[in-house]
Parts: structure tokens; C-alpha cells; sequence
């Protein structure tokens, strides 16, 4: 008995074998189909599961989303928060870092180094000063100001557009801050244009500016840029006003939910997208494999003329075709996560990173596509082999 | 006889041409559904990024330095200049007028707030905004543009509604019983001021929607002196939540704050605008002074950032106009991602979409050997075999093509509607785009097995080897 069933599954590969052999240009244009679909498959996935990622990096640039101020603040920010708060603020996250900002404001007179009359304006001391950390981006320097970032001398300060031309700065020059009788020498290390409240500041270091307001170890306001999803953000800001109950943690609602709406939609959008792609691919390839399968009428009737039963003849093809998916599977899914690779880097500058997962899943998708695609050999059990052999049909 | 042949092996093998035009119109559609959505995309998206409120802010030219630290203002109320009102519908005709989504101009001064009309016991140095909500600007065509700050910071969330768009005007109203000596039919009255109270402002006063909120100058007897009474009522009409300074703050229309600053009608400070742009690439971000006229011409009629503040410059005579860098930076950046993203993804598609396809037709003449041995044995030479089986394959491109284009666009329409709540405009050009695909995938995937069947030789083929 086990003696027969060992003949048979013999036999069943060794037909198998034969099923393969018999048409090379077949068999090649099935492995294509099926490759490409799985290719297709395993780029998508993998692209969608990073891209989601690097998204919430993204919004990044549109920088702070999250303020840590002194609890009943009023509208005039005269109450401060002890500089140490900054040590509970955590950093690492599983979305990435969270930059932190810690700024102490007060109103100082700035006086010219050349002639000219000293005016008011707003001091922001910074902890790190903006220009260090690489927070400004290029383009929002002071037209036509190379990026030098001059050696650190505790003194430097970064001038807002505005400021900078009631002063008639240069790049380089040095003028002073006063606050009552205090005073610090300010070094114009670089300009800044943003079309923020930013323009009309200077930002010097916090050191300088807690001398200034004789406000030691005090800061006004941390901001925060939190990385992740919205609702990683949400927790974040939860957590974070526990941990610093002397504190106001209060989200900055033009990015928060800006960002979370334009999130939603563009991961709609890809989600959708790919899976719409993903589904017409898969329909695609199952009706290019059934037009193939369905020219195979000859070796089912002469499968059925030498005895073959049905559901044996129909296994066979099945086997062939979940071997089909499985090899094409294989190759499509290791270039489409290759592919993925080099996509990723095009579009974020940072080659995605394969996911595991998503290549068993890849060739799973295709295995099951190309047994599908071969069901519909079944309709071929109604036909007589003898018409088959006359060539009729 | 050509057509015939052609005709009578479409009819012939009808399952077979059905799965391959199955295959084709499947490829086509998911090519033309993420075409459509590709070319789409970035307008659809640059209005979602308008949630991110104003990119571009006008303040006057001459204005002394802001003195402005978490969005409250600490200059003296009349430090400053001031830009007229009256010019701001001239916004809606620059170049670039169906770009700028929104604008609204603001006035900010500090007064006192109570919620008795004595005004005693109120708190000092409340900011009080005069803006616009809702408002309309009639525009030349005769159409009206409603516009505001709901419009330009839309993460506002309000508890009520807006102050109505002419509260604190007057209202002119027919009098039939003329007074005698009185000229024609009608007279002037005071439409009641409104405000909308910020929420933790809104928090401290006990104060709810549909209560009176009174504004005074913290010396009351310039306010007696200036109006004849101690304070100035408003209904208030909504409770705001921004999540910045005007939490703490009450808005008016800018009129009425007009007339608390004892500005003159119609003057502001900043001026937020709102407008869809196109990410500035390296061109963009040259200074036009030094382009080149066509240069100059080509900056000018893409819709950058910089040439919307350019044109806005042109028509606000005294203004400064700046980029909101941190909007329109963030904005430009994401958006570039996403489309690269999506036409990735379309490549994608495409790719995939071919090669089943082109897989679908090699198939479909590998296994028609003995037909094509059968032709040649008649005398038909491999030229006109090949032709004939191109052209039955190009006319299963069309038809296939043609399917595939109409699945696609049902596609891209609930694609669209479901994300962005409007579908995308079906463009002829992605119909010819995806016709011609067809056709080069049909007869790519074909060329190498016609190819390989033009060196049939008849005879073994006839004879069943």
C-alpha cells in the first residue's frame, strides 16, 4: 500500500517535471506575470510601511508643535519656569528625537555699534541658538548671507530681518543689549528671515539673556518638536504634562491638527492607492494566468482519456500552479523589495528600510493569485476527451 | 480578406479574447486610477495644507519694530503705521486672484474688559482684535467672496458663531413718517457691536455665549470723554478656542476696534493671506531683480510663494509682504515627497499593469502555432502573418484600453471622493496616454513570440510534431 502511494507521488512529480518542461516560452511568460505582480506587491508594501514613517518625520519642518509654559500664564509673559524642567522632558522616542528649545523673552535696548538712536526690541535667549542646531533652513536665511557658522564665542547672536535693518547690521559686527543697567555684546553671527514673529527678534544665547534680565537658572516658554503620528503626539503631551504638573504642556493647534488632517489624507491616499494597485494587479495577472491555463485543454483530456480522475488531473495543475506562484513569488518579491529600496531613496533621500514581513506576505499574495487563476480548470471537467483527440472545440 | 481573417478570429476563440481584453482593460484601469490620481493630487493636497492657515503676512512698510513675544504685541497702541482697508478687495484681481484661498486684515490694541457696563473691577491689558469673519468682498464679476480669520487660521474651533459681518455698522433703514425737513426716504441706524471672547478669557469673566462683555480704555475718563459713556457693549456670540494668545483675547470686527483705537474706518496692521502655491524649487528662490525678462516672465506666471507676495506687493501700495516660511517651507517639502511618492507608485503600477499584460498577448501567439503554420503553408509570407496577428492584437489594445480607461476613472473618482471629497477631472490626455500604453504593451509583448513564429516551419507543425 505505502509501496503504491509512493509510486504515485513519483509519478505526480515526475508529471509535474514534464508540465514544466513541455513549453519553455510558457513557462516564461507565467514566471513573468506572476514576478512582476509580486514585485509590484512587495515594492508597494514595503514603500507604505516606511513611507508612513519618514511622513511624520517630515513635519518636522514645520518646527515647534508643543509649548511647555508657567502654569496661569498671563497674556504678558512675566512669569518663568526653572531651566532644570528640561531634564524631564524625554527625548527619545520610538518616532525618533524630540528637539527641544528653551527660550527666556524679555525687551532689551539694542544700540548700533555705528551711529545711529538705540531702540526696543525683543531679546529671545535660546537654548541651543537656533543657528547652531541647524534649525534654519537655507532658504530662510537673510538673502544672499553665506552660511558661515562662525567658531562659538558665547557672544553670538542671530538678528531678524527687521531688526537687522533698523540696526543697519552687518554679518560679522558687534552691538550691545541693555536692559536697565545691564548690557552684553551681541556678534552678529547670522540673519534670519521667516516671516514669523522671528524677523522683529534677537536670539541670543540663554546665558547672555538670563544675565540681561537678572533672571538666573529661569526660562519663559520650552518648545518642543515632537515627532510620530498625531495620536503619538496626543500621548506624548498627555505624559508629559503628568511628569511637569508646575507646567502648562499646551500643543500648538495650527500644527498639531493641521498636521494630523494632512496626515489622515495623505495616508488615505496612499493606503487607497495602494490598494487599488494592488487589487488590479492581482485580477491582472489572475486573468493573464487563466488565459494561459485555460490553452491546456489538450493535456487535460489527455489526462482524462488514460484514466486520470478529475480531482487528480486537477491537482496536478494545481500543485504546478501554486509552484508557478511560489518561484515567481520568490523572485518578484526579493526584486520588488530591492526596488523598494532605491524608491525610498528617491523620494526621501533615505533608502527605505525592507521589512521582513513583508516579503513572506509578498509571495503568500502570489501563491494564492496563481491557484486562483488555475481554478478555473475545473470548468474543463464537462469536456469529452474523445472531442479533444477528433480536434473539435 | 484581411478583415475577415481578422474578424473571424475574434469571433472564434471568444473566452480566450475575452480573458486577454480581461487582463488589458485590469492593467489599463489601475494605470489610468493612479494616473489620474497623480495629476491630481497636488492641487487637491495644497488646499489640505491650507489647514496650516496663512502662508504670506503684510504688515506696513513703514512700521516700527514689533514688540511681540507669544503673539501679544507690547508696542503702544498708536506706535506704528497702518495700512487702508479699502484696498484689499484688489487682492481678487492681481494675476494670481483664484490662488489666494483666503486673506483677513487685524488690528490689535489692549484695553479693559468687564462684564458690568461700569466696567468696575475689570482686568487691564486685554488684547481686543479687530478682524474680519465671514466677510464679503464684492468682486467685479458680481460674485461675493466670503473671507475672515475662520478662513485663515481654520484650526479655530468656535462654540457659538462668528460676529455677524456688519455688527458695529449702520444700518440703513427706510423711514416712512419723514420728520419735516428731513431729505429723502431713509436714515441710519447702529447695528449693536458683537465679539467673540477667547476661552480662557471667556474662563476667567464666567463669561457664556449670549452674554454682554463691555469694553473701556484702562483710564476711564477717556472713554467718557471719547464716547459719552463708560464702556462699550457687545453681545458676545462665541467662545474661541485657538490654542495660542487669542485664547486670552477678544475679537470684534475690525470696524468697531477701529473705533476703540480711534483709528479711522478701515485700517489694519497685518494682513494674513492664504494661498495655494507650488513648491518653490531652486528658480524660485532667486531674487527677481536679477532674472532676465523671460526669465522673470516664467517666475512670474508659476504660482511660487515668492511671485504671489511679488504680485500682492503690486497692489498694496506702502505693504511689506513676507513668506510665512515655516508654513510654506513645511508645506513645499511634504508636498514634494508625496507627489514623487504617488508617481512612484503610478510607475509602479504601470510597470506591473505592462508586463501581465504583455505576458497575457505572448501567450496568446505562442499557442497559436499551428494556425500561423497553417497560414504560411498556404502562402502567406511572415511579414503578413505578423501583421495580420498585430493588428488583432492592436484592435484588443483599443477595445481592452478603452474598458480599462472608463474602470480607471470609476476608480479614481471614489479614490477621490472618499479622501478628498471631490473627484479628479477625467483628462483626455491620460486616455491617449493609456491607449498608446496598450497598444506598445500589446505589441511588445507580442513582438518576441511573432518573432520566433515567423521562422515556423509549416510542415512539422502541420504535421502534429
Amino acid at each position: 500500500m505505502a509501496d503504491r502511494r509512493a509510486t504515485n507521488r513519483a509519478m505526480f512529480w515526475r508529471i509535474i517535471r514534464r508540465l514544466f518542461g513541455a513549453n519553455r516560452g510558457r513557462l516564461f511568460v507565467m514566471l513573468l506575470a506572476l514576478g512582476a505582480g509580486a514585485a509590484v506587491t512587495a515594492a508597494l508594501l514595503n514603500l507604505q510601511v516606511d513611507a508612513k514613517r519618514r511622513l511624520t518625520s517630515e513635519f518636522r519642518r514645520f518646527g515647534p508643535n508643543v509649548l511647555v509654559l508657567p502654569q496661569n500664564s498671563s497674556q504678558f509673559r512675566t512669569e518663568t519656569l526653572p531651566e532644570s524642567i528640561v531634564h524631564s522632558v524625554p527625548v527619545n522616542l520610538q518616532s525618533g528625537r524630540v528637539v527641544v528649545t528653551s527660550h527666556l523673552y524679555l525687551v532689551a535696548r539694542l544700540s548700533p555699534a555705528g551711529p545711529g538712536e538705540s531702540f526696543s526690541a525683543v531679546v529671545a535667549g535660546a537654548n541651543p541658538l537656533a543657528y547652531l542646531v541647524g534649525a534654519v533652513s537655507s532658504s530662510s536665511r537673510f538673502p544672499g548671507t553665506p552660511p558661515v557658522i562662525p567658531p562659538a564665542t558665547g557672544h553670538e547672536c542671530v538678528v531678524g530681518t527687521n531688526v537687522a535693518r533698523q540696526l543697519k547690521a552687518e554679518q560679522g559686527t558687534d552691538f550691545s543689549v541693555s536692559n536697565v543697567d545691564r548690557r552684553e555684546v551681541c556678534h552678529v553671527a547670522s540673519f534670519r528671515q521667516t516671516g514669523g514673529p522671528e524677523d522683529d527678534r534677537v536670539e541670543i544665547g540663554l546665558r547672555a539673556a538670563q544675565r540681561l534680565a537678572d533672571l538666573p537658572g529661569r526660562i519663559s516658554a520650552v518648545e518642543l518638536i515632537v515627532p510620530g503620528t498625531p495620536s503619538e503626539v496626543q500621548t506624548y503631551i498627555k505624559d508629559l504634562q503628568r511628569a511637569l504638573p508646575d507646567a502648562d504642556v499646551r500643543p500648538i493647534r495650527q500644527f498639531t491638527e493641521a498636521q494630523a488632517k494632512i496626515y489622515d489624507r495623505i495616508n488615505g491616499l496612499l493606503t487607497a492607492t495602494v490598494g487599488i494597485v494592488l487589487l488590479l494587479t492581482g485580477l491582472c495577472v489572475m486573468a493573464a494566468m487563466t488565459n494561459v491555463a485555460m490553452e491546456r485543454r489538450m493535456d487535460v483530456g489527455l489526462m482524462k482519456a488514460i484514466g486520470g480522475s478529475m480531482r487528480r488531473v486537477l491537482r496536478l495543475f494545481l500543485a504546478e500552479a501554486a509552484l508557478l506562484g511560489l518561484a515567481g513569488g520568490m523572485i518578484g518579491a526579493a526584486a520588488g523589495i530591492l526596488l523598494s529600496i532605491g524608491l525610498g531613496k528617491a523620494v526621501f533621500g533615505v533608502a527605505a528600510r525592507p521589512r521582513l514581513i513583508v516579503y513572506p506576505v509578498a509571495v503568500a499574495l502570489t501563491v494564492i493569485v496563481a491557484i486562483l487563476s488555475a481554478f478555473p480548470l475545473r470548468r474543463l471537467a464537462s469536456i469529452r476527451p474523445a472531442s479533444v483527440f477528433r480536434g473539435e472545440a | 480578406m484581411f478583415l475577415r481573417i481578422v474578424a473571424d478570429s475574434l469571433g472564434r476563440r471568444p473566452r480566450h479574447k475575452l480573458l486577454t481584453g480581461a487582463a488589458l482593460a485590469l492593467g489599463m484601469g489601475v494605470a489610468t486610477a493612479s494616473l489620474s490620481v497623480s495629476l491630481d493630487v497636488g492641487d487637491r493636497l495644497a488646499k489640505e495644507f491650507r489647514s496650516l492657515g496663512a502662508n504670506l503676512i503684510v504688515t506696513p512698510q513703514a512700521d516700527s519694530l514689533p514688540l511681540e513675544i507669544g503673539g501679544v504685541d507690547y508696542r503702544p497702541v498708536n506706535a506704528g503705521a497702518y495700512l487702508p482697508e479699502a484696498d484689499l478687495p484688489k487682492l481678487k484681481t492681481i494675476f494670481w486672484h483664484n490662488n489666494i484661498v483666503a486673506f483677513a486684515p487685524t488690528l490689535e490694541m489692549y484695553a479693559s474688559v468687564a462684564t458690568t457696563p461700569d466696567a468696575a473691577n475689570s482686568p487691564n491689558n486685554v488684547q481686543v482684535i479687530g478682524t474680519w469673519a465671514d466677510y464679503p468682498i464684492y468682486l467685479s464679476d458680481g460674485s461675493t467672496f466670503a473671507t475672515g480669520i475662520n478662513k485663515t487660521s481654520p484650526w479655530f474651533h468656535i462654540d457659538g458663531r462668528w460676529f455677524a459681518a456688519d455688527a458695529g455698522t449702520l444700518k440703513r433703514v427706510n423711514v416712512f413718517d419723514l420728520p419735516p425737513g428731513a431729505v429723502g426716504g431713509h436714515t441710519y441706524v447702529p447695528i449693536p457691536d458683537e465679539c467673540v471672547v477667547g476661552v480662557r478669557l471667556a474662563k476667567r469673566l464666567s463669561l457664556h455665549t449670549g452674554d454682554h462683555l463691555y469694553i473701556t480704555y484702562p483710564n476711564r475718563e477717556d472713554m467718557h470723554n471719547y464716547l459719552g459713556k463708560p464702556s462699550i457693549g457687545c453681545a458676545v456670540t462665541g467662545i474661541l478656542t485657538a490654542g495660542a494668545a487669542e485664547d486670552d483675547a477678544v475679537l470684534m470686527p475690525l470696524v468697531s476696534v477701529d473705533r476703540l483705537a480711534r483709528r479711522g474706518p478701515g485700517e489694519y496692521r497685518k494682513l494674513y493671506v492664504s494661498a495655494l502655491t507650488k513648491p518653490e524649487d531652486d528658480f524660485a528662490r532667486r531674487d527677481p531683480g536679477t532674472m532676465k525678462p523671460d526669465e522673470f516672465e516664467r517666475w512670474s506666471c508659476s504660482p511660487y510663494v515668492s511671485s504671489i507676495a511679488y504680485s500682492i506687493k503690486q497692489v498694496l501700495p506702502g505693504a511689506d509682504v513676507r513668506v510665512i516660511r515655516r508654513v510654506a517651507e513645511g508645506e513645499g517639502a511634504i508636498l514634494t515627497r508625496v507627489r514623487t511618492l504617488l508617481w512612484l507608485v503610478t510607475g509602479a503600477a504601470l510597470l506591473a499593469a505592462a508586463l501581465a499584460v504583455g505576458a497575457s498577448s505572448a501567450a496568446s501567439v505562442i499557442e497559436r502555432r499551428t494556425e500561423i503554420g497553417l497560414m504560411k503553408a498556404l502562402g502567406a509570407g511572415s511579414g503578413t502573418v505578423g501583421f495580420l496577428l498585430a493588428a488583432e492584437q492592436l484592435l484588443l489594445a483599443f477595445v481592452g484600453g478603452g474598458a480599462g480607461y472608463a474602470l480607471g476613472i470609476i476608480l479614481a473618482r471614489l479614490l477621490g471622493e472618499k479622501i478628498f471629497g471631490a473627484a479628479p477631472e477625467p483628462s483626455l490626455i491620460v486616455f491617449f496616454v493609456i491607449i498608446a500604453l496598450a497598444a506598445v504593451v500589446t505589441i511588445l509583448g507580442s513582438a518576441l513570440p511573432l518573432h520566433r513564429a515567423s521562422r515556423i516551419e509549416p510542415a512539422p507543425i502541420l504535421r502534429g510534431e
